[in-house]
């Protein structure tokens, strides 16, 4: 892991988190793909310095990047575009019904807790 | 190694996955593929029984995850044998008798499914030697009865019925699974018989010993969990015969017949397990006595009996598991064949209760004979197979002085005769007429031979068997060598006092103003002492529970999504923070700057994520969020990581599609709504989180001793076949890691299925914001 | 984003489509060994279907596709399952891998792995998703205003 990576991967988180603190869904949607790019990298930076690409046969396995983080890597990056397909659809949704893109605080959450609060003022 | 017994299991399985596949209609063709399986076992139990018998067990080992000790060990020994026989053949009768039950409009083909598949599971506990292999099983019988019970599931009483039957016994189950990790820490094996053999000491042993307890007692309905069963009766009536005959029930009764030889000399065995089955034998035969649904008295029965059997291996001597063994065996088939019984009658005259049913004996002689046949047999009357079962159970009591166990045992077996009376003359006899209720009976038509053949037969192995008790007690013996059954005992105590209890249960019968009055006085009493009552615990249970989840949410969840994101960023920050100050707080040498290259990309990256945050256009944020998605592709490839880039490079293409079908629907500018965080907080948590990212993974690079697991992976790719080592990862080594992968991008696809299917009938409404949009 | 045929994005896709189709299978295949395998194979196809999508639309996508895009998504999710549970049943532990060697004569040898099997039930559920999206998501686009 270089310092570079951890930075690159700190601002991605920033920028992320900055989105994702709003209520409009499709920035919301957009700052976890930023946040799933930092994760990737951390990830890979996990698997120590830049390799080789780990095909047996094509190099000297010593040089090798570790195969590991890159496997996990691999499913994190489509789970991901699983994910924003299925968050978009949400967005869709959402605007379909109400014509709104924001995520409102949740009714009934609000109603449980008001609920509790007549109970036990 | 191919193992018949495991293969027969899963035909069940397979026989119940086809016959759901199956068109409704074909109901000729249903219960052939539900026989099929049934039939299997029957074989395969008959031609392993000579082997079986001589105690030669077949057995097989069938890993599954054999690193954590989970396997499907098979072991088919005499128990196991008894089981697969009497759930085989049971479950054949009772599957040709729902046949002619169910009505044409029924859905038969799920029912015999469901039943088949509950069948599988049963025979599976029978059959596997490992705790956690017996648990999968224990499980799907849980969830297979569920749905047994529920199975008229338009009916709210079913329902809750099936409810209160999966809370039970899944709590139990899951009071059970802690047991056996206990089991498994203590005994350093999973393989029961290996368990038994060499049986471990000590707290952790009690301890998961009572917790076992837990779940064989739910299981079998033992005191105070006893109260499921009769409300199960909410299921059809062939479900009920087999749930309170041949399974279900009977698996918790398996389970301490089972464990019985290794841990009855265990401090906690008899007290515990005698206490509560004592106990249960006598509510159940107590309560048995007031119902008047001739189904709610055979219910309160088996719960009864299974308190009999659950005293019996209480006591825990080879000649009790014996007689317990024995006792199972007549159960199961005099219960059965009543419940069968009950069926033909509420089959044909539309009711159950006692107080309605005259007149039906002389009408339905055939049909009052099979019930007297298998009433008797409960009742322990010569020469049935119920009374060589009994007598070797009062035998044993005496022998082995165990007074308290035998009176109580006595007492609630005159209490069975009567309520096996109550139940004949019940349904069958002739009551005088009177003004409340009008009788039902002569005018009742005769059932087809698919409702009384079944029973008849049962009926029929349970006179066989009791003339004959040699046959049931080789395979008895070889399970639990011990005692003997037999069809005379000749003139000593124990028949002297199975006729003591016979006569003093006739005698309760022939008094029932006397017992009515002593009911009331129980209950008046009891109700005094405010003894809660099992159904009310539970009712209070639940209530509490849902009480507690309500507060519990009141309090956590308050409806915004910026305190729960904060929540969780918290604890994100947190929880490493103080892990990495508590390990010391050491500071780690600072790692290379990066080459060139990198710290290119890293800048170029840098700069587009936080022009995606200047951005006003939904079109430009996504395409600037592309843009760092294909930077980061490079940086990929500078790591050796070909398989990644391409990935990456795919799904930024695809993803940039997709945004842009959404946001063709959408305004094109980000409207600026109002946030209850500031714009200056959220810049705050943002730098934090960013920072913290950073140094944790700096930190957390510099610390790391252990050597990489891929090493391995890398020297063993070749012989599995692979030189791409990320691509043998995935499907080979951490293939199981991709499964649980693909099934969440698999849900995904379903979910945005359901989201935007049903778009396409509200056009209407999706006319709306288009106008609305037009004019902002 | 209104859909608009083009003469010159449907004469593309004509051609480039099978194309991408063959590499994204032949990627699946020779995943084991080169850069490749379920997912990578599983997205190409997925960008042959956008292009699909592009020249003609979410209606053209579903003409191509042979099964409905969740048919696809269940017999991926089937094929990875099973090929998991068949160690199981054949003696080994689960998900452990199996090879079937294949003399074809004059093509060469090639080994069907059970590895690979388990990767086309990635492939296919990939591009199950791919086409949920663009059946899906897409064709409302068709319907807007």
């Amino acid at each position: 892991m270089s310092i570079t990576l951890a930075v690159t991967a700190g601002i991605l988180f920033a920028a992320g988190t900055y989105l994702v603190l709003q209520r409009l869904l499709t920035r919301i949607v957009v700052g976890l793909g930023l946040m799933a790019h930092g994760a990737n990298l951390i990830l890979l930076g996990a698997g120590g310095e830049p390799g080789a690409p780990p095909i047996v046969g094509t190099a000297d396995p010593a040089t090798f990047g570790d195969p590991l983080p890159q496997a996990l890597v691999l499913t994190a990056i489509v789970i991901t575009f699983g994910v924003t397909a299925f968050l978009l659809a949400l967005a869709y949704r959402s605007w379909a019904l109400t014509a709104e893109d924001t995520v409102e605080d949740d009714i009934e959450d609000r109603r449980i807790a008001e609920l509790r609060r007549r109970e036990h003022p | 190694m191919t193992s018949w017994p495991f293969l027969v299991v899963a035909a069940h399985f397979v026989g119940a996955a086809v016959l759901l596949a199956m068109p409704r209609r074909s109901r000729r063709a249903a219960v052939v593929v539900a026989l099929a399986p049934m039939a299997a076992a029957v074989v395969m139990a008959a031609l392993a029984a000579g082997a079986v018998i001589d105690g030669d067990p077949v057995t097989a080992d069938i890993s599954w995850l054999p690193a954590l000790g989970v396997s499907l060990d098979v072991r088919f020994d005499a128990l196991a044998l008894i089981f697969t026989f009497a759930i085989a053949a049971i479950g054949m009768a009772i599957i040709t008798y729902a046949a002619g039950y169910f009505a044409p409009e029924a859905d038969l083909r799920r029912f015999l499914a469901l039943l088949v598949g509950f069948a599988g599971a049963m025979m599976g506990i029978a059959i596997t030697d490992n705790l956690f292999g017996l648990f999968v099983f224990w499980e799907l019988t849980t969830v297979t009865s569920y749905l047994l019970v529920g199975f008229q599931d338009e009916k709210g009483s079913a329902r809750a019925a099936a409810l209160h039957a999966i809370l039970t016994t899944s709590l139990g189950g899951l009071a059970m699974l802690g047991g056996f990790v206990l089991l498994f820490q203590a005994a350093g094996t999973a393989t029961l018989s290996e368990i038994v053999a060499s049986p471990p000491s000590g707290t952790t042993t009690t301890v998961a010993l009572v917790l076992i307890f837990l779940g064989a007692f739910t299981k079998s309905a033992q005191a105070p969990f006893h109260f499921w069963l009769p409300g199960a009766m909410a299921a059809p009536t062939p479900a009920s015969a087999y749930l309170h005959s041949a399974t279900m029930v009977k698996a918790g009764v398996l389970l301490l017949l089972r464990l019985a030889p290794g841990f009855a000399a265990t401090g906690v065995w008899t007290p515990v397990v005698l206490t509560v089955g004592l106990a249960t034998m006598m509510i159940g035969a107590w309560r048995a006595l007031r119902q008047t649904d001739l189904k709610l008295i055979l219910a309160y029965g088996t719960v009864s009996q299974l308190g009999f059997m659950t005293a019996l291996v209480g006591l825990g001597s080879p000649v009790m598991l014996h007689a317990a063994l024995a006792v199972l065996v007549a159960h199961a088939l005099f219960k059965s064949t009543l419940f069968l019984v009950v069926g033909a009658i509420d089959h044909q005259a539309g009711t159950r209760d006692i107080r309605v049913l005259s007149g039906l004996g002389r009408r339905l002689p055939w049909l009052a004979l099979i019930a007297v046949l298998a009433a008797a047999s409960m009742a322990g009357v010569a020469p049935l197979l119920g009374f060589a079962t009994k007598e070797a159970a009062v035998a044993a009591l005496l022998d082995e002085h165990a007074w308290i166990a035998l009176a109580v045992i006595s007492v609630a077996s005159a209490l069975t005769a009567t309520y096996a009376l109550r139940f004949v003359f019940g349904a069958f006899g002739t009551k005088p007429p009177s003004g409340e209720v009008d009788h039902v009976g002569p005018e009742v038509a005769a059932p087809g031979p698919t409702l009384w053949g079944p029973p008849a037969l049962l009926g029929a192995a349970g006179l066989v068997f009791g003339i004959v008790p040699g046959a049931v007690d080789a395979v008895v013996s070889a399970a639990a060598p011990g005692g003997k059954l037999v069809l005379w005992p000749g003139w000593n105590l124990a028949l002297g006092v199975s006729i003591a209890i016979i006569a003093a249960g006739v005698a309760i019968y022939a008094a029932p103003a006397a017992l009515a009055h002593l009911q009331h006085r129980v209950a008046a009493r009891l109700a005094a002492l405010h003894v809660p009552s099992a159904e009310g615990s539970y009712r209070w249970l639940i209530d509490m529970l849902n009480r507690v989840a309500d507060r519990v949410t009141g309090i956590t969840q308050n409806g915004s999504l910026p305190v729960y994101i904060g929540v969780i960023l918290i604890t994100t920050l947190t929880v490493p923070a103080a892990a990495w100050i508590g390990a010391g707080g050491a500071l780690p040498q600072l790692p290379p700057l990066g080459s060139a290259a990198e710290i290119a990309l890293g800048v170029f990256v840098a700069v587009v994520a936080i022009a995606v945050l200047r951005a006003k256009r939904r079109l430009a944020a996504v395409i600037l969020l592309g843009g760092v998605g294909y930077s980061i592709a490079g940086v990929f490839v500078l790591f050796g990581a070909p398989d990644l880039a391409l990935t990456l490079l795919l799904v930024e293409t695809v993803t940039v599609a997709v945004f842009a079908f959404v946001l063709g629907r959408l305004p094109r500018r980000f409207e600026e709504q109002p946030w209850r965080l500031g714009r200056a907080m959220r810049a705050g948590v943002a730098l934090v989180v960013g920072g913290f990212v950073t140094a944790a993974a700096l930190v957390t690079n510099g610390i790391r001793t252990a050597p990489p697991v891929a090493d391995v992976y890398v020297e063993l790719a070749p012989d599995a076949g692979g030189r791409n080592v990320v691509n043998v990862i995935l499907t080979d080594f951490r293939a199981l890691d991709t499964l649980g992968e693909i099934t969440v991008i698999a849900a995904a696809a379903v979910g945005i299925g359901a989201l935007v299917m049903r778009t396409r009938t509200q056009r209407r409404t999706d006319d709306v914001p288009d106008t609305a949009r037009e004019a902002a | 984003m209104r859909f608009r045929p083009s003469l010159l994005l449907d004469v593309g896709a004509r051609s480039m489509v099978p194309t991408l189709v063959l590499v994204s299978l032949y990627v699946l295949v020779v995943g084991h060994d080169e850069p490749g395998g379920g997912f990578i194979g599983g997205l190409l196809a997925g960008v042959a279907l956008l292009v699909v999508f592009l020249a003609g639309g979410a209606a053209q996508v579903s003409r191509v596709l042979p099964i409905d895009p969740l048919t696809m998504v269940g017999a991926g999710m089937s094929v990875a399952v099973a090929t998991s549970v068949a160690g199981m049943v054949l003696g080994a532990g689960l998900l452990d891998a199996g090879k079937l060697e294949l003399d074809l004569a004059w093509i060469g040898k090639i080994s069907v792995g059970s590895t690979l099997v388990f990767d086309a039930g990635v492939y296919l559920v990939v591009v199950g998703l791919v086409a949920m999206v663009l059946t899906r998501l897409g064709a409302r686009e068709e319907t807007a205003p």
